[in-house]
């Protein structure tokens, strides 16, 4: 029962962290909720689809269609979030769109179903297929209840503690966010991709474990928030570093051009 | 112009030391292929050990690999159930299907002791590599 509360708790929060930032700064940037039942629903329906198939995309790659797909989906978001970030970033300096509004929203649509995707399918790989073969649905569904009810409650509260905030600072708080989301994401894909032996094995640089375990509550949201490792390799350093570096450059690139056309 | 000229132009060396430097670039080059030749063999060379789901244990509990040194783990599931082996001290995380078998590769690893769990039975499914 505990075991199924903390599953389902875990998925429903990473989803929920970014669903609830991404409502939040849509709204600060003038843009209606309309996109979101569509998105849960693609979302729920990709998540299927994608349980369905797991058995077989398992077997790709010689037995790491797992790993590509997982790494495949998380660079997906990372990159969607990315552009959804200089979106944020255009419009605190310039008050405008950077891209048209239905642009804007497939970008959101894509990217909330993507994420409910990934999590979704770990959410009926666990309560579907394990639960049925285990004959324990009832527990896995009353367990289940309780951690999405909990991942909800925390996304309900995140998206009004931001909305509480002025317009303005939503944003910049949303765009901090999504950056640290993004490359944490990055960092993951990475570590599934050594896990399939497509990026080169190494001993870990250090071990935080003493410090903050990822076993841990604390360990777990810093995992969700910025993608944490406790023993990561000079390579996902590197990796997160540059991604981290990626982003900021773009987000002053496009700081800046919107201030020039300003002053034109 | 000839290229000659434009290449010395562009890199700023003399066609008589470009030739010389296009050599040892060649002659490195023909080191890296060998190199790749060599380390070709050491990469099929990866250890492989197996692990066993039954009854939502893993069985060895405790399995003893060579420290730093990358090996190629199969978990092979004989439940019905599908299991998910996750370990946040190798840092693995891998859903593997009921009465199937799943490959992750792990290492190098500092010697020491490694514990991994199935993330669908925590209490019951634990187990431990060793790195020595």
């Amino acid at each position: 029962m505990i075991s199924s509360v903390i599953i389902i708790l875990q998925e429903v929060l990473e989803a929920m962290l970014l669903i609830s930032i991404l409502m939040a700064s849509s709204s600060a940037i003038g843009l209606n909720q309309k996109w979101l039942p569509a998105a849960l629903l693609t979302g729920l329906a990709g998540a299927v689809v994608y349980a369905l198939f797991f058995e077989r995309v398992s077997m790709m790659f010689e037995g790491f269609g797992q790993e590509y797909f997982y790494s495949a989906m998380m660079l997906g978001i990372a990159i969607l979030l990315g552009i959804w970030n200089l979106c944020l970033v255009y419009f605190i300096r310039r008050k405008g769109l950077l891209l048209p509004r239905p642009l804007l929203l497939g970008l959101l649509l894509m990217t909330v179903s993507l994420a409910m995707m990934h999590e979704g399918a770990e959410i009926y790989l666990y309560g579907y297929a394990y639960g049925v073969a285990a004959n324990s649905i009832g527990t896995i569904f009353s367990g289940g209840a309780i951690g999405a009810g909990i991942g909800i409650s925390v996304g309900t509260f995140i998206y009004y503690g931001l909305r509480a905030l002025q317009p303005i600072n939503c944003l910049r708080v949303g765009s901090v966010v999504l950056t640290l989301v993004s490359a944490g994401m990055i960092l993951q894909a990475s570590l599934r991709l050594t896990q399939a032996d497509v990026l080169p094995a190494q001993m870990p640089l250090w071990d935080s474990s003493f410090l903050i375990s990822e076993n841990s509550i604390v360990g777990e949201l810093f995992y969700a928030l910025l993608g944490y490792e406790a023993t990561p390799t000079p390579l996902q350093v590197m990796i997160y570093g540059s991604s981290l570096f990626l982003m900021i450059m773009l987000m002053v690139l496009v700081h800046r051009t919107a201030g020039k056309r300003e002053s034109q | 112009m000839k290229v000659g000229q434009l290449l010395s132009r562009a890199t700023g060396i003399k066609p008589k030391y470009r030739c010389l430097l296009m050599k040892r670039m060649f002659l490195s080059l023909r080191w890296v292929l060998a190199m790749l030749v060599v380390s070709a063999p050491a990469h099929a060379q990866t250890p492989i050990f197996e692990i066993y789901i039954r009854q939502h244990l893993f069985v060895p509990a405790e399995l003893t690999i060579p420290a730093g040194k990358k090996v190629k783990l199969m978990i092979i599931n004989e439940d019905d159930t599908p299991e998910e082996f996750e370990s946040f001290e190798l840092n693995r995380e891998k859903v593997i299907m009921g009465k199937s078998t799943g490959a992750v590769f792990i290492g190098p690893l500092k010697a020491g002791e490694y514990p991994y769990f199935g993330e669908f039975n925590p209490r019951t499914a634990q187990g431990k590599i060793i790195a020595e």
